[in-house]
């Protein structure tokens, strides 16, 4: 193995070259695949992933920086789509096609962590992944639902 | 085995119904109106509805039964009937998968709830047959099966495998239900595959996984048309990870999923590993004949070729002659760019062929060509070709028909045995893997008189759109009258893949006829919400003499007069705000079906030039029902961010005859922050059947926009996006 990484409180052993981005040693090397790939130059959030409770975009990070940090992936956020934000995105039908919806959730939750009441502009602010199924009226209702759900 | 009633249904003891759907859910909602649709008519529970997709296998293998291959009533005015569908020659059993056109409820409403409705008929028959009962004194509903007179009671999962041996005696008389009838049609349900893409439990084609799976980094020559010369796997056989190279062959299937540029894929046991080695192998193109075309270049042969008589298609009354009488003659020339229709998703599929079978996990908008294709491919029979549908990033247009199935089936088909996932790089999936909106010009001339009303209009619009109508839906025949009106259409040559793209040929064509009408009200000193209404106005419901005839122009005016009431039209606005209006219908020349929506974009331009569209309002035409409206109002929100994106930002520029922008870095999509804080969304009932509405709010948006900002700025921009622009004023 050439390096551990912890991902959703566990530790997996990763077999891949230490530069590697974040998002592919997460996807192919270690399965979680909710973590999705849009554009690979950090310009879309497709990939955002939550590195010690920040938004980070994990494909524009090499996996060894990640090393002894806390990962949290979509896939850790709940077993059961409990969390607050997946509630309240359910609440509001918020996904279309879906893709970028991983890094939307991960996006809000760390914008929840930082102002846990959102303005519009706070989430204006905050929230600049793409979703080019332009699903914003609903992620914008929701978030501020979710807001209420974790008050 | 759970049992089947017909190829849709299948019934668990425990009263759980399966509805299988052939349409791939790309975020339109398939998923969940396809089994609303058969459920409303099977009258089971429908908190105990699942939904799974249909094989495009099986279809292959099995005829669609008679009773769906009628079409009930007649026409898109029928109540009981459907709107024209596009099902000529789809008689497999789940006749046709292609998700296209704002088409799956227009296409495949009327047998979908067919199905339900026969398979509601046979459990009820299984009941009256074991009770010894008259059919025709059972009520099914949530269900359950109920004989009032003598009490007796069942369920659908009890009835089932007695329902799957019970034929019908004749099902040719299956009626289905008018939406007057509907108590789960036209309520807004919330959709099945939200749970799963809040969790990343959804599959889609990119998250697919399989044992002993290999993974391939493709890469086609960038300029169209081009091919490889040569390559060098050797400098990069020893890379870690690294399996083997494969050439991709330069036209090997024809038409809409042909690869028009030959290239290479390098697999290894990591997608990574595989896109690094690959971006180190020296490959040497062959260009081809198009590497020096330029945007401009082009635009240059666009306008040569408006030059030339072109292509008649409309000529009402004579023109020439009212030209020469004209008051004042207006002229103007418009323009949009190449652009492709940017799924989140980069394509990919993952493919294993044996020496007999061939199986691929995909999200494809085409099930069945993909199928028809990978058996041509392999030389393996369509019967033994299997399609895994899986969740799709996004569509837009064809986006994940072809050829990213294709490509992926002449890589595993070079390493038989092994499956292997071929997934595209963004820029790879832009520059080669897409078809784009072509460039196009149109050159407006109008002849007013006096008063300010077009007495003759000339459109000559030069386009590579050859694809049925795009190139003049819109255009051949406009709601506004104009007694004498002349279309010629103008084709230059190119070498860019030209497919259809959400809005169709309906978005450049309106943002072209709703801006020239909206110059035509201001140079003459008129409201153009006024304007445009005397024009419907004047134009009668059926042609006179041959000229004008507009047979949806009332319900144009209650729609233009619904979305101005709305908007507050004509109320005061802050300095450096307005509003524009557009309206547009995306018919099509030789139909008469329409899905009608105005719009009112409330927009702000700073002196400096920054634009803020701050305001939507949406009068959208639901018809005789919406099948799940909210469905739509989701579809209306996202397009709204959708053509303000092709307003704005979006374009393909051609250098060396390769596009530019491959990228979210040059190609931008707009975020959280531009998305308007109002939307409001009504919908106007009409008296026929809509054509869908997957992409019919999008033609609206850019001439809405600009007609706001001409208001503000003064300056008419005729040309998207507008990022290319200076807004700047005052
Ligand atoms: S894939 Fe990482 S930002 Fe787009
Ligand atoms: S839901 Fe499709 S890209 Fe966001």
């Amino acid at each position: 193995m050439a390096f551990t990484l912890l991902v959703n409180g566990v530790q997996y052993g990763v077999d891949a070259e230490p530069e590697t981005p974040l998002l592919w040693v997460l996807r192919d090397s270690i399965g979680l695949t909710g973590t999705k790939y849009g554009c690979g130059i950090g310009q879309c959030g497709a990939c955002t992933v939550l590195i010690d409770g920040l938004a980070v975009r994990s494909c524009f990070l090499q996996a060894s920086r990640a090393i002894g940090k806390k990962i949290t992936t979509i896939e850790g956020l709940s077993t059961d789509g409990s969390h607050p934000v997946q509630l309240a995105w359910k609440e509001f039908d918020v996904p279309q096609c879906g893709y970028c919806q991983s890094g939307q959730i991960l996006a809000a939750v760390a914008l929840l962590e930082k102002q846990p009441k959102p303005t519009d502009a706070d989430i204006d602010a905050q929230m600049t992944n793409a979703c080019r199924c332009g699903t914003y009226h609903r992620i914008r209702q929701a978030i501020h639902r979710a807001a209420a759900l974790r008050a | 085995m759970v049992p089947e009633i017909n190829a849709w249904i299948t019934i668990a003891p425990d009263d759980t119904v399966t509805i299988r759907v052939g349409q791939t859910e790309l975020g339109t909602g398939t998923l969940t109106v396809n089994p609303m649709m058969v459920a409303e008519e099977l009258q089971c529970d429908w908190k105990k509805v699942r939904a799974e997709y249909a094989s495009a296998n099986r279809d292959v293998k099995e005829k669609a039964p008679e009773w769906t291959l009628k079409i009930p009533g007649s026409g898109e005015t029928d109540p009981g009937g459907a709107a024209p569908v596009e099902l000529r020659g789809m008689d497999g059993v789940y006749r046709r998968m292609i998700i296209h056109s704002s088409g799956n409820v227009r296409e495949s409403r009327y047998y979908l709830q067919q199905a339900g409705a026969e398979a509601r008929e046979r459990l009820l028959l299984a009941a009256a047959t074991e009770w010894g009962v008259p059919v025709s004194e059972l009520v099914a509903k949530d269900s359950i099966i109920t004989h009032a007179k003598t009490k007796r009671r069942t369920t659908y999962g009890a009835i089932a495998a007695k329902a799957a041996r019970t034929p019908l005696p004749d099902p040719s008389k299956i009626k289905i239900k008018t939406p007057d009838k509907y108590t789960l049609l036209g309520t807004e349900q919330k959709h099945f595959d939200v749970p799963l893409k809040v969790t990343g439990e959804a599959i889609y084609g990119i998250d697919v996984r399989l044992p002993g799976m290999l993974y391939a980094a493709a890469r086609a020559c960038p300029v169209w048309g081009g091919d490889v010369k040569s390559y060098n796997f050797e400098a990069i056989r020893n890379m870690p990870g690294v399996h083997s190279v494969v050439r991709l062959p330069f036209n090997a299937l024809t038409k809409s999923a042909n690869f028009l540029c030959g290239g290479a894929a390098v697999i290894a046991d990591s997608w990574w590993r595989a896109k690094t080695a690959l971006d180190a192998m020296p490959i040497e193109w062959d260009y081809g004949p198009a590497a020096a075309v330029t945007s401009a270049s082009l635009y240059e042969d666009h306008v040569a070729a408006a030059k030339l008589p072109g292509e008649p298609k409309t000529n009402e009354g004579n023109v020439d002659e009212a030209m020469g009488r004209a008051a004042k003659v207006v002229e103007a020339v418009y323009s949009v760019p190449f652009s492709p229709r940017a799924r989140m998703e980069p394509g990919n599929a993952t493919v294993l062929v044996t020496d007999n079978r061939v199986d691929i996990w995909s999200g494809d908008q085409d099930p069945q060509g993909l199928l028809r294709r990978a058996a041509k491919l392999t030389g393996i029979a369509p019967e033994n070709v299997y399609i895994h549908t899986t969740f799709q990033g996004g569509g837009y247009g064809s986006n994940g028909n072809g050829p990213q199935g294709e490509q992926a089936v002449v890589v595993a088909n070079a390493l038989r045995g092994r499956p292997v996932k071929t997934l595209w790089t963004r820029e790879e999936d832009w520059g080669t893997g897409t078809r784009y909106r072509p460039m196009s010009i149109c050159f407006f001339k109008a002849g007013l008189d006096a008063g300010g009303w077009p007495i003759a209009m000339e459109v000559r619009h030069a386009t590579t759109w050859n694809l049925g109508d795009m190139g003049y839906r819109g255009l051949s025949a406009p709601p506004y009258f104009v007694p004498n009106y002349r279309l010629t259409l103008h084709s230059p040559k190119t070498h860019v893949p030209i497919g259809t793209r959400r809005g169709t040929g309906a978005a450049p064509n309106a943002f072209y006829m709703e801006s020239f009408i909206d110059e035509l009200a201001h140079v003459t000193g008129k409201d153009p919400y006024f304007y445009r209404r005397e024009l419907l106005a004047r134009n009668p419901a059926e042609p006179k003499q041959g000229i004008g005839g507009f047979a949806h122009r009332d319900d144009f005016l209650k729609a233009l007069d619904m979305v101005a009431k709305m908007s507050g039209w004509g109320t005061p606005l802050p300095e450096g705000w307005a509003r524009g209006i557009a309206i547009d219908d995306r018919r099509r020349p030789t139909r008469t079906t329409s899905t009608i929506c105005a719009q009112v974009h409330t927009v702000e331009v700073t002196r400096r030039g920054q634009l803020k569209l701050h305001r939507v309002d949406v009068a959208f035409e639901q018809g005789f029902a919406l099948m799940n409206p909210l469905s739509v109002r989701k579809q209306i929100e996202g397009q709204i961010a959708w053509g303000y994106d092709d307003t704005m930002y979006q374009a393909t520029t051609l250098q060396d005859g390769r596009a530019v922008e491959r990228n979210f870095d040059k190609f931008p999509v707009s975020r959280m922050n531009e998305y308007p804080k109002q939307i409001n969304i009504a919908f106007l009932k009409t008296n026929r059947w809509i054509t869908g509405a997957g992409e019919e709010a999008i033609p609206q948006i850019p001439p809405a926009i600009l007609n706001a900002v001409f208001k503000i700025t003064g300056k008419r921009f005729r040309s998207i996006p507008l990022k290319n622009h200076d807004l700047s004023w005052g």
